[in-house]
């Protein structure tokens, strides 16, 4: 589990090296455990070849010891009887066989010499007194005066001797080092076996590792792939399970999947942005069809009724005729307003309605609208007061023809909707903002009238239109032209006592925003 | 023209329209009685018994499903045919007007000659 944690948290390219590595350490080591084998196994093969070879050469010495006794021997028996003289070739000879002797003995002091030093200076020692011994011997043969002593028997038995304890440390020395050698083949091969198999043990768990890791990484990522290729968009690859590469790629993969979802969620806003464009735009057509189709309906309708009637036979009734023609061109009338409030507050809509500022006289063109409008105020009975101190209003900078159409619509509702009452336009001027206030005596709207009025197609009641005119738009234009020239619209009313609107204008739209 | 003598109830609160189609429909040979709201317009009917009904659908006091549905539950009312007369063109506008109850629907501006033949085959 340590280790699987481990490795987890190991990049694949570091892995990759790890397990490399400890593979080719494994083989290595494997590989000098049998170079060393070889080596102890050949030096083993060499101490033993010297042992043998020096017991070889053993033997041949005390052959030849043996040999020059038996020589000596003779010679000394046939000294004693015949007394003939030895020639000099038969004594170099002699003296020659002795010197071989002496050489081959050094010879055996260089070769096995391990564990055997103590027996070979022994034997050398021994050797040397006897061969010295032999050498005066023939030397001083032909000297009838000399003594000769060829009594050696005591130092030739001795060197025997020393030369068989020899030879049997030698043979000893052998069988240890035959064994030794058996012992170390027998000992590299089972290392060799054993770091082989070892090596493929541990090659193989490695592996397993390196696979069970690295494919619990990728089944992690192609989870991960494939909840975000369903559509799951929210998931995330856990990161900190992973490590290198295999983390960048998750987190390559869990970024796309944010950015994805923000896309999506951007069309998606986008999409409902614009489906409720359309809806509103339905709306909206919904309701100039309706609106157009109420005034068309008394055009057609009076219309069609009046060509009928002109066919008749008998006398037409010409005040009949009048009032029918005057609703005609009443309702032309209102069918005609509506098509332009239509186009005003269309055109509001698509923010392609353009406010021009410039500076002009707000109480001037008050008057201005009222004059026009006076036989509205007329035609139920009404009086007008107007509350205007021209000497105290300046110059205000906006826009004259949307403060002539927010007069006029507020006055000609004001009109409508009172009989035998009193309309009343006041303005004021401050520093900073132009108050016009429209104020009635007329049928007045409950809390719930108001809060609608100034929605587009909206009148008070859906007979208000027929009965008072108006296309239901005046007051939702009013409204949007306060917004855009920087004010605002306010209203009281009660059903039965009037109603009152309150426009705040600023004088100067730019610094009053300054200000602001 | 069979069947003109039959008397129409007329709801309209729009005092031109009301005019206009009740003095046309006098003329076609119709007794038209007329209401100008809902409730106005469910009392004309228990009352006067007309052989079919015009209702204007945008009515103050009571509107004109709910004259339609109430109308239909009424078992001393339910077999007057209702004609829905509404300036809402849309087919879902005709098809909540069938399914309040009406029997039959005409948009404004109205065609007269065609509204007269719906008339004649209701009654």
């Amino acid at each position: 589990m340590n280790m699987k944690r481990f490795t987890a948290r190991l990049s694949l390219r570091a892995r990759l090296y790890l397990f490399s590595g400890a593979i080719l350490t494994l083989f290595a080591i494997n590989v000098s455990t049998h170079l060393w084998g070889s080596l102890a196994r050949t030096e083993s093969l060499v101490a033993y070849r010297d042992t043998v070879n020096a017991a070889q050469l053993t033997d041949d010495l005390q052959q030849s010891l043996e040999a020059a006794r038996q020589q000596v021997l003779v010679l000394s028996t046939l000294r004693e009887t015949t007394d003939e003289p030895l020639d000099a070739n038969e004594q170099t000879a002699a003296l020659a066989n002795l010197g071989d002797i002496e050489a081959r003995l050094r010879r055996l002091g260089t070769i096995g010499t391990e564990g055997t030093e103590d027996y070979y200076l022994r034997l050398q020692e021994s050797t040397t007194h006897l061969i010295s011994g032999w050498r005066s011997f023939y030397r001083q043969y032909n000297d009838t005066d000399a003594a000769v002593d060829v009594d050696s028997a005591v130092n030739f038995n001795d060197a025997i001797q020393r030369l068989g304890e020899l030879d049997q440390r030698q043979e000893f020395l052998a069988i240890q080092r035959s064994n030794a050698i058996d012992r170390t083949i027998a000992l590299t091969d089972r290392i060799t076996v054993i770091g082989f198999i070892t090596t493929i043990a541990v090659t193989l768990v490695l592996v397993v590792l390196l696979i069970r890791a690295t494919n619990a990484s990728l089944q992690r990522l192609k989870t991960g792939a494939q909840r975000f290729g369903s559509g799951d968009l929210t998931y995330r690859i856990k990161e900190n399970l992973e490590a290198g590469e295999i983390r960048d790629l998750a987190h390559t993969f869990n970024d796309m999947s944010g950015k994805l979802q923000l896309a999506i969620d951007e069309v998606q806003s986008a999409k409902a942005d614009a489906d409720s464009a359309n809806a509103a735009k339905s709306m909206f057509l919904a309701n100039v069809s309706h609106e157009l189709r109420t005034p068309l309906n008394a055009i057609i309708g009076y219309s069609e009724m009046l060509q009928d009637e002109i066919g008749d036979p008998g006398e037409v009734d010409r005040d009949q005729f009048r009032h029918d023609l005057g609703t005609i061109i009443f309702s032309g009338r209102q069918l005609l307003s509506l098509i332009n409030d239509i186009l005003d507050l269309s055109k509001i809509e698509t923010g392609k309605m353009q406010v021009s500022l410039e500076w002009f006289q707000p109480s001037a063109l008050i008057f201005q609208v009222c004059d026009a409008l006076s036989p509205l105020v007329n035609q139920y009975n009404n009086k007008l007061e107007l509350e205007i101190d021209s000497n105290a209003m300046d110059e205000m900078h906006s826009d004259p023809s949307k403060l002539q159409q927010i007069v006029t619509n507020l006055f000609s509702n004001a009109c409508k909707f009172t009989e035998d009452g009193i309309i009343t336009v006041a303005a004021t001027m401050d520093e900073e903002w132009l108050t016009v206030v429209v104020s009635d005596t007329g049928i007045g709207m409950t809390a719930d009238q108001q809060s609608r009025v100034f929605q587009a197609f909206v009148q008070a009641e859906s007979s208000t239109g027929a009965k008072y005119g108006g296309t239901g738009l005046g007051l939702a234009i009013v409204r949007e032209f306060c917004t855009m020239l920087g004010g605002h619209i306010e209203l009281e009313s009660k059903p039965g006592v009037g109603s009152r609107f309150s426009v705040q204008l600023p004088v100067d739209p730019e610094s009053t925003l300054a200000n602001a | 023209m069979t069947g003109n003598s039959l008397k129409v109830l007329l709801v309209e609160d729009n005092a031109l329209n009301r005019d206009m189609l009740s003095r046309r429909l006098d003329r076609a040979g119709f007794t038209v009685i007329t209401a100008e709201d809902g409730a106005a317009a469910l009392d004309e009917m228990r009352a006067n018994a007309p052989g079919a009904v015009l209702l204007d659908m945008n009515l103050p006091v009571k509107d004109g499903w709910t004259v339609a549905r109430e109308a239909k539950q009424d078992p001393a009312l339910a077999a007057i045919p209702i004609i829905a007369l509404t300036a809402h063109a849309m087919e879902a506008d005709r098809q909540k007007a069938l399914s309040a109850g009406c029997d039959d629907y005409a948009t404004k501006p109205i065609d007269f000659p065609a509204l007269i033949a719906k008339l004649e085959a209701l009654l």
